[in-house]
């Protein structure tokens, strides 16, 4: 049985008879790729482990509520190597992301000692997983395994992030582009702050940038409000997006 | 999220309830309600995802289906993002929303208390 990213995607995606986009595939595919693969930060088996708590976390359908420990309880099981504190750190992210606060982030930081480099690859990890299994799971489709763990260290690449005023976490400020930055931020006057969210992670801001074109609007065209792929219009486009967020009570 | 920062900068009048309450088709928002129930499904009732995408398809396409699934998946997404991130709007931005986010009562969320 064939196990690369690609050939669990494209399972997936034809798995029934509606028709999926090319790009929501290959935007699927990348992401699945890069989810085994060593990061900046962590292994390809480490990020495997992120992910799979991420995906007991989405799927389960009586989530631990915020306050309960979801290692303790046990419904945590083979996720490898890390701690129970960032277990049940990563656990409510996935299910309660609306709950986090910043004195919780703190506490999270003293306990588990991660930096905020690793935190924003752990976010991007959850946006490539929640990505793919949602999408599946609303269209109805197969939802795909993981792919195997790509061996290798992480590149522990730095970028110059500073504490931020709109973030928890460090970000790089436009005019302290780098050359990884450079495809999100040239030609740019100002960034809002979601964007600039993980650019301390290069790759989250790629992760970022590929899944929102394809699932939601080419960055390129974010500012033709008329613009539409001929299914939905902007403002169906707009609707949905808005009664999701409300739903996951996110202010932002 | 990026709904109001859209719909700051343009014409495009948003009926505030229909984001969170019940949804009525209007030449504003073609197919609301079917939109509307396939969002509230996959969110709390899973069960009546079937219902909720034959209802869509029916009132739509089979590609609007599929954009719409993507578009619940980005948000989906960008939840953990701004939330994880603990990403706060600028001043400014929070003003121009002022009246916004009192109609539909965000100040509620925990989100926004950070």
């Amino acid at each position: 049985m064939t196990t690369t990213p690609g050939a669990l995607i494209k399972s997936s995606h034809n798995s029934s008879s509606v028709s999926v986009r090319a790009d929501l595939t290959s935007a699927h595919i990348e992401v699945w790729e890069a989810l085994a693969s060593p990061g900046t930060w962590w292994t390809g088996h480490e990020r495997l482990a992120i992910a799979q708590i991420i995906r007991i976390a989405i799927e389960e359908e009586q989530p631990v509520p915020p306050w309960e420990s979801a290692s303790s309880l046990g419904r945590l099981t083979e996720t490898g190597p890390l701690s129970a504190e960032l277990q049940d750190a990563i656990y409510r992210l996935a299910a309660h992301a609306g709950t986090l606060t910043e004195d919780w982030y703190s506490r999270l930081r003293d306990a588990t000692a991660i930096t905020p480099e690793q935190w924003v690859e752990v976010i991007e990890i959850a946006a490539s997983v929640v990505s793919v299994l949602r999408f599946a799971e609303v269209l109805g489709l197969e939802k795909p395994d993981f792919p195997p763990a790509i061996g290798g260290e992480p590149s522990r690449k730095t970028q110059p992030s500073k504490p931020a005023k709109h973030h928890w976490v460090p970000v790089v400020h436009l005019e302290e582009m780098t050359e990884e930055l450079a495809p999100y931020y040239q030609g740019l006057t100002i960034l809002p702050p979601v964007v600039r969210a993980l650019s301390s992670v290069p790759s989250a801001m790629a992760a970022l940038f590929l899944l929102s074109s394809a699932q939601y609007i080419p960055m390129q065209e974010m500012a033709d409000l008329n613009w539409s792929r001929g299914t939905l219009s902007r403002r169906q486009i707009e609707f949905v997006a808005g009664r999701l967020s409300a739903h996951r009570e996110c202010f932002y | 999220m990026m709904l109001r920062a859209s719909s700051s900068v343009n014409d495009m009048e948003v009926d505030l309830n229909a984001i969170q309450g019940e949804a009525i088709d209007s030449s504003a928002v073609v197919a609301a309600s079917a939109l509307a129930n396939l969002v509230d499904a996959s969110v709390n009732n899973l069960e009546n995802l079937d219902a909720a995408r034959a209802e869509l398809v029916d009132a739509t396409d089979e590609a609007t289906l599929v954009d719409a699934a993507a578009v619940i998946a980005n948000f989906e997404m960008m939840t953990r993002i701004a939330d994880g991130t603990g990403t706060r709007h600028t001043s400014d931005r929070m003003e121009s929303m002022a009246d916004i986010t009192t109609a539909m009562g965000l100040h509620d969320f925990i989100s926004a208390r950070r």
